[in-house]
């Protein structure tokens, strides 16, 4: 379940950060690479790792994407003690890195479907993994529509991919928003849910993966409902304040399931049966 | 002393008129010698409401939870709860306004939590103690320094002792000896912060020891950190610590907490003084610490 | 039967405590717990074995307040980790009675399965030898039948004593208790003798359902109402001998540092703290459902027992008097289907 270097699950690996990309003012995608060469573990999309700059702290963050046996990559946004020192290392940084922790999305059960990708802000980094894994297995998935909206145009990351790779994917359409008019801007204004009402997609055979700020998840599954969604039909990965990452530490709970172990991702369904607590 | 008629009548009355929309008061627990902090919405609650021999909670404490809410709040108080509501004023905390202040002239009140424990088996003892808390036995404000409505006859002072008799003991060792003394004390201390939050002084909306961007003092129980803490948070009660003996009460493993606070309370009034905190009410009052005057007092520094 | 003469404890706890660090209940000073025989002081402690139970419940044996996991040390842009290998004495646990015995198989539920194996309480938990203290006199607040636990007899014991005239029954169970036996064959007596009787308990609950009826009370009103005596202070949960949840820190100075692992409380506002700023459980009543929910409900459906094992410690310490016997009650006596 989980190759790190040494047997005890709550000890990282050594990585090391071979390239820095900064995608927005706050947000940076970090590559890391194995101090022994190649990937530190094998992700599926949706997994998460402990990421540690080891003398500030750990956090715990979606796997952006596995490049192949080259390199894993995180896109982390800065909002705190760690994440701010972070923000500040240079390319060949040693850092600490476990997992893969999480469910992941599930990829076998969503092949042969439309597939509907919603995001906000650093949302867009979970569901990347997926995307990037739709793309490279182009023919297992039918049409992917992706929702992208962020507070302005210089917070929307992974733009050479938003503007430039994805829209020429085969059958693919890429839609994205900012909060807020501002000058240089002739894309869409508005909020990512009316946005979503707006293209009002079809929800038949289509499966729609949401992740944002809590409240933009809450108001998308409400549209997502209006507009004929079933339960099963939706999947959102969540997140919360997670310490250990193996379902052990108590604090990353909805109910009875821990979001580091039975998730982050669940579909409407499993959600609307837990507390709502996230 | 019991005035669980009165309070319920005067509940019922503030209720009813609307007056207030919640008081603050007491209901028995489980076992008669256990009184449980309650809080009565409407006139049919009131009739479970009382106030007697086992009140010993400092309610004050519960006006933070509602500090940021308009509700007007009647809440019952003895004389040391009534400091910690000046204390409250006076840091900002709540407005005056909101509250309806019931004092209840004090002749003493035993420790529920102490016969809660005595009873429990997990102590043993032979007979248990039936007499009146620690903290009321050199009470020297019985009654309460602030209120609207007062109930009872005033209480005389009952402290005469020397209350820094054992400050001064403690002064007189060497520093080896107060250091293995406050070792001794402070390393069974296990981090629960139940001093802290059953502290009315302790009212910071982000306390210090939850900041991350520094974290300021470690989470472990080493001697050091268990150091820290004390000595940072006696610092910030100092010239503030209403003297409620709330701290030491609710302490799981009996740490002596209130010699800490005394120590702090005499160096106050020593150098700032002559001064008790949370005695009288007047707005703009500050506690001495808060206030910069050129000729404070630094030979200490 | 095999028989321990009480005239004869002290020698035993000398004997095993020449092979393992032996934990037994006692009165230090202002306060009980379980401390190390190694550091009994014959003119300050009390050795408690007589004792209903004590405040401090043995979880630190086996889940201390703070573990080490590993150090580290940087230089400039490399950084190198050492894991905390210390070498594990064996451990023994006496005295300890059925309810705190139910904690530890629950620690061991969390610990030991579900995915994942904590290789830091394994170490400590594959070395420690529980002898039991079986329990005939329910105390004030005890409840432990009624939450499924038989106080005369703890499943994960190794060894159970039971208490008879002058001594103890050495009722051995496994083989670990069989190695630790050995070690003090000598001091045991032939002897048949009579138990006691288990007194009736003063204090019951029906837990039957609950769990099930929980799953639609989220937005119930008692919620609110019981919450408010609740000052978030965390003695609970720190007392609670089946309360596990822990924070993972580090300590760093200049280039050298270690990570640790030390107790947290869900009670405590930063518990579910963002960085980002938002707290899913931000307000008192909303932590206080979520403890008692995971006790009664949420532990329950996913490992089969609730995890409040009837000790009855924290309704002695609660300063605003909680108790969770009233909470089972309330949720008991709600009309279903609200």
């Amino acid at each position: 379940m989980h190759n790190c270097s040494c047997e005890n699950p709550l000890v990282p690996g050594i990585v090391e950060v071979v390239k820095i990309i900064d995608e927005t003012p706050d947000v940076k995608n970090f590559y890391v690479r194995s101090e022994k060469g190649g990937v530190p573990f094998n992700v599926m999309p949706g997994q998460l790792a402990m990421v540690s700059l080891i003398p500030v702290g750990e956090g715990m963050f979606s796997v952006s994407w596995q490049e192949e046996n080259d390199h894993l990559e995180f896109a982390i946004k800065r909002t705190g003690l760690m994440t701010d020192e972070l923000h500040r290392i240079e390319v060949g940084q040693k850092l600490g890195v476990r997992g893969p922790y999480g469910n992941g999305f599930p990829v076998e059960e969503c092949k042969g479907k439309d597939m509907l990708f919603i995001a906000g802000g650093i949302g867009l980094a979970p569901l990347r993994s997926f995307i990037k894994y739709c793309f490279k297995h182009r023919d297992d998935f039918g049409k992917i529509t992706i929702l992208y909206g962020s507070r302005s145009a210089a917070d929307l990351c992974f733009k050479d991919e938003l503007f430039e790779k994805w829209p020429q994917q085969k059958d693919t359409q890429v839609y994205v928003t900012i909060d807020n008019p501002e000058e240089g801007w002739d894309g869409h204004v508005g909020f990512v849910p009316a946005y979503l009402e707006e293209l009002n997609p079809n929800p038949e055979g289509t499966i729609a993966v949401i992740c944002g700020p809590p409240i933009m998840i809450k108001f998308c599954l409400q549209s997502l409902e209006k507009m004929g969604y079933s339960d099963e039909q939706v999947i959102t990965t969540l997140e919360m304040r997670m310490k250990c990452g193996i379902g052990k530490c108590g604090r990353c709970n909805i109910g009875s399931e821990y979001i580091c172990l039975d998730g982050p991702v669940f579909n409407l369904a499993q959600l609307k049966k837990l507390p709502p607590e996230w | 002393m019991n005035y669980t008629q009165e309070i319920r009548e005067i509940a019922a009355r503030l209720l009813e008129n609307g007056q207030v929309d919640m008081v603050i008061a007491w209901e028995k627990g489980d076992h008669e010698y256990q009184t449980i902090p309650f809080i009565a919405r409407t006139v049919d609650e009131v009739g479970r409401i009382v106030c007697d021999e086992y009140s010993i909670h400092n309610l004050s404490n519960s006006l933070l939870r509602y500090r940021d809410g308009k509700e007007k709040i009647a809440i019952v108080v003895k004389g040391c709860d009534s400091r910690g509501i000046v204390r409250l004023l006076e840091d900002n905390q709540i407005k005056r306004g909101r509250l309806y202040i019931i004092g209840v002239a004090c002749d003493g009140v035993k420790d529920p939590l102490r016969a809660m424990k005595q009873h429990s088996g997990f102590e043993r003892i032979q007979t248990p103690e039936d007499g009146l808390a620690a903290k009321c036995l050199d009470c020297r404000q019985p009654n309460p320094v602030i209120y609207d409505e007062m109930v009872g006859e005033e209480q005389p002072i009952r402290g005469e002792t020397d209350r820094f008799a054992r400050i001064a003991e403690i002064e007189q060792m060497s520093a080896d000896e107060r250091y293995r003394f406050f070792e001794d004390m402070l390393s069974r201390c296990i981090r629960c912060y139940a001093c802290r939050q059953a502290c009315v002084a302790c009212n910071c909306r982000t306390c210090i020891f939850d900041e991350t961007r520094p974290q300021w003092v470690g989470r472990e129980t080493s001697i050091s950190d268990n150091f820290m803490y004390h000595l940072v948070r006696a610092s910030h009660m100092a010239g503030r610590c209403v003297e409620c003996g709330e701290c030491e009460r609710v302490c799981p493993v009996n740490i002596p907490l209130m010699l800490i606070n005394r120590k702090l309370i005499k160096d106050v009034n020593e150098f700032f003084g002559p001064y008790e905190a949370g005695m009288e009410y007047v707005e703009g009052n500050k506690p001495p610490l808060s206030v910069y005057k050129e000729n404070d007092p630094d030979d200490f520094l | 039967m095999k028989v321990l003469k009480m005239s004869k404890i002290e020698q035993v706890l000398d004997r095993l405590a020449q092979q393992a660090d032996v934990y037994v209940p006692m009165l230090r000073g202002q306060q009980t717990g379980f401390f190390s025989w190694n550091t009994y002081d014959e003119g300050y402690d009390d050795l408690m074995f007589d004792i209903l139970n004590v405040y401090q419940s043995p979880k630190h044996v086996i889940l201390p307040q703070t573990e080490k996991m590993y150090s580290f040390s940087q230089e400039g842009q490399e950084i190198k980790i050492d894991v905390e290998a210390e070498e594990m004495t064996p451990k023994i646990i006496m005295g300890i009675r059925s309810c705190d015995v139910r904690g530890i198989e629950h620690l061991d539920d969390v610990f030991l399965t579900k995915g994942y194996v904590d290789q830091f309480y394994k170490a400590r938990r594959d070395k420690t030898t529980i002898i039991a203290n079986a329990c005939y006199n329910p105390g004030t607040n005890c409840f432990c039948e009624s939450m499924g636990v038989n106080p005369t007899d703890s499943e994960a014991a190794d060894i159970i004593m039971r208490e008879v005239n002058g001594g103890y029954v050495w009722d051995v169970k496994t083989e670990k208790g069989e190695a630790v036996t050995k070690q003090i064959e000598d001091l045991l007596e032939e002897q048949e003798v009579e138990l006691f009787p288990l007194k009736p308990f003063l204090r019951k609950v029906n837990y039957e359902g609950v769990a099930e009826k929980l799953k639609d009370m989220f937005e119930d009103p008692m919620w609110e109402k019981f919450s408010e005596p609740c000052q978030t202070c965390g003695i609970c949960t720190y007392l609670c001998p089946t309360c596990y949840c822990f924070d993972i820190q580090v300590k760093a100075w200049g280039d050298e540092g270690y990570r640790f692992r030390c107790w947290d409380s869900c009670m405590y506002r930063e518990y579910t703290q963002m960085a980002g700023g938002h707290n899913p459980r931000e307000a008192a009543k909303e932590r206080f459902r979520n403890r008692f929910l995971h006790k009664l409900q949420f532990f329950t459906e996913r490992y089969g027992r609730p995890l409040c094992t009837g000790c009855g410690r924290c309704i002695v310490v609660c300063p605003g008097g909680v108790s969770i016997i009233k909470i089972i009650d309330t949720v008991k006596e709600a009309e279903t289907g609200a």
